[in-house]
């Protein structure tokens, strides 16, 4: 292509500038143009992303910079939190250049931190931070949030299509360009992505059998956030309001909890009064008693796998919002 | 690879491997900010390095690449090394764990980079000779079995710091002389021998 370009007479009088940006136009050109059907195009490429997504969304719940042997004075929160919104934004581009920048935006963040407790502390910084930095944010980049109301954690999607994104670069981006710093933050995310699929219990500073515990207790909140994520859907579809759940599936919007439980859809006898129910009524108050029971226990199970410091205001919202749930459903009945 | 981007101008991407504290960075900012001169430009990241050195016969633009010498990231290192013209080996003349790993390394880096890579054995540290654990000789004998250059340095005073980069610079122009060689054509580019037009 860029032989054929600069052959043509058009070209003959441009800079060797010019020609550059030319060809950068035209990358981004074909390839926005051609992006449905080279990204993540074929069925693999898709499992690899969700695998790795899980993956991630699971070490989320309970992956501290210290796993990873990053020092405190490194653990800057604040900073690392830009780092992976740029990174985020991976997913917002569709020109292979646009993508690679977001990563190279995210590792000068990384480098800069790096570099300023370097000057403050008067020890070089090195790749033995920055990896280590870098696989933490590549995890952390999805602000794990947690609904308190419904005392589930919620995973927005990770930088998803992480496998996807880096393919999609390696081979559309043009090889020329792909050199030097950018070919070295490249690797770098290329290196972190596939720590983190090979990662298992001895990869990290942890405890083998606290590892799987970890592991275990996120399989199961992750269960338990998509049960009742598809319970709000369902509410919310009720109420034509499915136009939010379509763009963040798993982040139900406390009014639909609400809805749920006013309207009662999956509680049924929340309104009865006792005198109301008849024999009948036995099988299913019985079925949605266990059904209680049971996600009652897994949340317990979750919870209990949270360190202190994260159950306390935890425990203090629920107890707020418990006392506010009162109030909404007994108007009157406390004063 | 080396790559001959101009006349007498070689770029060269550099790998350092070396356990975690054996001072791998601090070596490379030794010699990055050691090269007053001000117009070369060099790139002082926190991972990532270049440095223009000028020869006598040409001029050498090193990449240099940092890795993460915890054991645990071990697996990842072939990603790094992959297309580097040359490569240093550190471990610390204080640490007789850094040595072991050090010849871990270079067993790996022979079995799979490529063949005409040019490795250097560094032990560092020199200055710390009373808590030397691994004797010169040792080093040196190793790295002559293994058919490696080897030198001493200390990244605190400065010691042989320039020697290393100065004489690797040398060897990758040696081993890649003015002759256009090593330059990847881009396989894409040929394809298509179509004109295109704008239409009006």
């Amino acid at each position: 292509m860029e032989a054929a370009m600069r052959d043509h007479p058009l070209w003959t009088t441009a800079s060797e500038e010019d020609i550059d940006c030319a060809l950068e136009g035209l990358e981004k050109y074909v390839m926005i143009k051609l992006f449905s059907r080279t990204f993540s195009a074929t069925p693999e490429d898709a499992k690899i992303d969700n695998e790795i997504s899980e993956k991630i969304s699971l070490l989320q719940t309970f992956l501290k910079p210290e796993h990873l042997d990053i020092p405190p004075i490194l653990q800057n929160e604040a900073s690392l939190l830009l780092a992976e919104k740029e990174l985020l934004k991976i997913n917002a581009f569709k020109a292979p250049h646009e993508k690679l920048l977001s990563i190279l935006n995210c590792c000068r963040v990384i480098n800069n931190v790096l570099l300023n407790v370097a000057m403050s502390e008067h020890v070089p910084a090195g790749a033995d931070d920055f990896l280590p930095v870098l696989i933490y944010v590549t995890i952390k980049a999805s602000p794990l949030v947690i609904d308190l109301f419904l005392l589930v954690c919620h995973f927005q999607a990770n930088p998803s299509k992480l496998h996807s994104n880096l393919k999609f670069i390696k081979l559309f981006r043009r090889q020329e360009k792909l050199i030097s710093e950018a070919e070295y933050y490249f690797t770098n995310l290329v290196s972190a992505t596939s720590f983190i699929v090979d990662l298992n219990a001895k990869s990290l500073s942890m405890d083998e059998n606290k590892f799987e515990e970890s592991m275990q207790a996120a399989k199961l909140m992750n269960k338990v956030t998509n049960e009742s994520s598809s319970t709000c859907q369902m509410s919310q579809q009720q109420n034509n309001e499915c136009s939010f759940s379509e763009k963040m599936p798993h982040k139900p919007n406390a009014t639909g909890v609400f809805e749920v439980l006013e309207h009662g859809s999956n509680y049924p006898y929340m309104e009865a009064k006792s005198k109301g129910l008849t024999v009948g009524d036995v099988e299913m108050l019985l079925s949605d008693y266990k059904d209680l029971v049971n996600k009652y226990t897994i949340l317990c199970k979750a919870i209990s796998c949270l360190s202190t410091s994260e159950r306390e205001p935890l425990l203090r919202q629920i107890e707020k919002q418990s006392a506010a749930t009162l109030i909404s459903h007994h108007p009157g009945g406390i004063f | 690879m080396a790559r001959r981007t101009a006349n007498k101008s070689l770029q060269a991407k550099l790998v350092l491997l070396g356990d975690m504290g054996t001072g791998k960075t601090s070596l490379v900012l030794r010699f990055v900010k050691g090269q007053f001169s001000e117009y070369q430009e060099s790139t002082i990241g926190a991972a990532f390095f270049t440095q223009v050195l000028s020869l006598n016969e040409a001029t050498v633009k090193f990449d240099i690449w940092d890795t993460a010498g915890q054991e645990r990231y071990h697996s990842l290192a072939p990603m790094y090394y992959r297309g580097a013209a040359a490569a240093i080996v550190v471990y610390d003349i204080t640490s007789m764990d850094s040595f072991v790993r050090a010849k871990k390394w270079v067993r790996e880096v022979q079995r799979q980079a490529n063949s005409s890579l040019t490795m250097f054995l560094v032990a560092n540290k020199a200055d710390l000779e009373g808590d030397r654990k691994v004797s010169n000789e040792e080093g040196e004998e190793y790295a002559r079995e293994s058919g490696l250059s080897f030198l001493e340095t200390s990244a605190k005073t400065a010691q042989n710091v320039n020697e290393l980069f100065y004489e690797i610079a040398k060897r990758l122009v040696k081993a890649n002389p003015s002759r256009q060689s090593g330059i990847k054509l881009h396989t894409r580019a040929t394809e298509s021998r179509r004109r295109y037009f704008c239409c009006a």
